[in-house]
């Protein structure tokens, strides 16, 4: 480890210093660390390097090293590789240290190396147990943060589709996370967790995102309201189940009283799919009383064969 | 692939490297105390910085990095006085834990403030990343009181389905919000072992006058299901359409092929299988698992009862 971290100390500051993309014949015949005996060796090792320094956040680009475009060299520039100072007190560093501690994203907590960027911490105290978990999907999710800040357009496959959209913001929401922005000319949501095979565009910049756009705008409140149906529901919740009914409802709904302690509560659904859901949770402790259709749906899709 | 350990030493070096350029005359100590060094360790790094520089590598060429009276010393090094720019994952990592704990109710000032400071430099603007946890039980308060200064709670809690109500007294060690939920967790006195409740189905919640001492250091959550000894397990197979179940529950896939998934789905109580597979309908198949096959039966006859 200790020849790694030499010679890729010793790459860096080479290439932040030269101030012109230097080829990889160049690299070898100047940097320390590169006197591996043969071509096939010096390929293998500096491919290993340019990979750590692109997982680092080294941006590592290529381009040419002449007017005549005859050959490429590699480029690192000083102010893209720098982290704009965020110019943080100490007493924000430990409190942004703390909340990492406190969240989990990816099945884990992170590593404390975006801390130490950010000028470490000075740790006053233990922080409260852990509070969140944001979920499994941290690689996808980092792509697409990647897309939304750099304004890349984002390809992908949902529900069986090729999908293309233009990503203005993610939002974590009652325990997922979704991307908004602009598809098919229109605004969507999509659902992080269900996109698959993700291609972030190569263009930075590639569209303009509307100013002062805020990704939990409109968001609906419930599952059920995420949608394009507009349906009126009425469900009598039965006594042991309506305390717990009522906590989830949201203040669009109208509850009236049905004796018995169950309670009818009359509420707008725009997804019949994500409602039909939800009322199985409830088993035989409720029923939909209208509309008559979503009714028949619902014992449809009881009824369905598993 | 160059270990993990490789690239997060290269980012400590990194990132102490500017610190100590922008803070000169810092004792060890603080250096080591602030990106989370033994001595031992801070001085190998120093070493090695010592040997590294520029073409020549001559005297004149490398970094100096050394310890004179008990403080660091960088020079020399000016190529690497700013700190690297986070990645993708880092930045993201970073804001949606401040914005996850600030929607939390338990942020302390600066995280409002450092949350602001480091979105000016990540994101296009504030409106761009949004987390909103799960909306907060008005009894959340008290578990995290009742969890900071160690007092036993007295709980009615009903499990949906069963509809079976019980009381019981537990020690809560903290709240936590996974999956658009909010959870309790702690040690369950009728239980006589640790325990996770979700909030919103705790129906009364009254403090006691009984103390306890939380364990040094709690287990950590189990916030995804785990499946125990006595659980009941299914096999499940899923057509593309349901297939995202596999990502979504704590499951695993014995079978993968064209989009389709087959996996062995275990809980402490069938129904929970049962549940799911009425929800899926036929977009998911049970292929093996008498007794969720049986409780699946009757949970779609006592729902379609009811319709008659």
């Amino acid at each position: 480890m200790q020849r790694v971290v030499e010679r890729i100390l010793n790459l860096l500051a080479f290439l932040l210093t030269v101030g012109r993309p230097v080829t990889a014949e160049e690299i070898r015949n100047t940097v320390n660390g590169y006197d591996q005996p043969s071509d096939e060796a010096f390929r293998r090792t500096f491919e290993r390097d340019k990979d750590l320094l692109r997982r680092l956040g080294v941006p590592l680009h290529l381009e040419h090293t002449d007017a005549w475009e005859v050959e490429q060299g590699y480029v690192v520039s000083p102010d893209q590789y720098a982290l704009p100072d965020p110019g943080l007190t100490d007493e924000e560093r430990t409190a942004l240290w703390l909340a990492t501690r406190m969240v989990r994203l990816g099945g884990q907590a992170p590593g404390p190396g975006a801390i130490f960027k950010l000028g470490g911490a000075p740790i006053a105290a233990a922080g409260d147990p852990l509070t969140a978990d944001l979920g499994a999907e941290a690689e996808t999710l980092a792509e697409v943060f990647r897309a939304v800040t750099d304004r890349r357009t984002l390809q992908f496959e949902y529900h069986d589709e090729p999908r293309t959209m233009r990503p203005w913001g993610l939002v974590h929401r009652m325990g997922h996370w979704y991307v908004v922005g602009e598809a098919a000319k229109d605004k969507r949501t999509f659902r992080v967790d269900r996109m698959s095979a993700i291609t972030v565009g190569t263009k930075a910049g590639a569209f303009e995102r509307p100013k002062g756009f805020r990704a939990s705008e409109g968001f609906p409140d419930a599952p059920w309201e995420a949608g394009e149906a507009d349906v009126e529901v009425t469900v009598r919740f039965d006594a042991e189940v309506a305390w717990w009914a009522r906590r989830q409802l949201s203040n669009a709904a109208h509850v009236v009283d049905a004796g018995a302690g169950a309670i009818d509560a009359t509420f707008p659904v725009a997804s019949p799919d994500a409602f039909i859901g939800w009322m199985i949770g409830f088993e035989d402790s409720a029923e939909i009383l209208a509309p008559d259709d979503l009714r028949r749906r619902f014992v449809e899709h009881v009824g369905a064969p598993g | 692939m160059t270990s993990p350990r490789t690239a997060d030493r290269l980012t400590r070096i990194l990132s102490m490297l500017p610190w100590v350029i922008a803070n000169p005359g810092t004792a060890v100590d603080e250096v080591c105390k602030r990106f989370g060094y033994e001595r031992a360790e801070l001085l190998e790094d120093l070493n090695l910085v010592f040997v590294c520089g520029l073409p020549g590598y001559g005297p004149g060429d490398l970094m100096d990095a050394s310890v004179d009276d008990d403080e660091v010393v960088i020079d020399m090094a000016d190529y690497f006085a700013r700190p690297m720019r986070l990645t993708a994952a880092e930045a993201l990592m970073l804001l949606a834990a401040g914005l996850a704990v600030m929607s939390s109710g338990a942020a302390p000032p600066a995280l409002a403030s450092a949350v602001a400071k480091l979105q000016a430099v990540v994101v296009p603007d504030e409106g761009t990343v949004e987390i909103d946890l799960a909306a907060e039980p008005e009894t959340l308060d008290l578990f995290r009181g009742a969890a900071r200064e160690g007092r036993v709670i007295a709980i009615t809690y009903t499990a949906i389905g069963s509809g079976s109500t019980t009381e019981r007294e537990i020690e809560p060690w903290g709240v936590f919000a996974t999956l658009g939920n909010w959870y309790v967790r702690g040690y369950c006195r009728l239980a006589q072992a640790e325990r996770v409740f979700r909030i919103d189905r705790i129906r009364t919640a009254e403090p006691t006058a009984d103390g306890f001492s939380p364990p040094d250091e709690p287990p950590s959550p189990v916030v995804r299901y785990t499946p125990g000894v006595d659980d009941v397990t299914a096999r499940i197979r899923l057509s593309p359409r349901s297939a995202w179940v596999a990502d979504y529950y704590p499951v695993s896939v014995v079978d993968e092929t064209d989009g389709s998934k087959t996996i062995d789905f275990s809980a402490g109580d069938p129904s929970v299988a049962a549940r799911l597979l009425v929800r899926l309908a036929s977009t998911a198949s049970l292929e093996d698992g008498d007794e969720v096959a049986e409780a699946t039966r009757e949970l779609r006859e006592r729902i379609l009862r009811r319709y008659g």
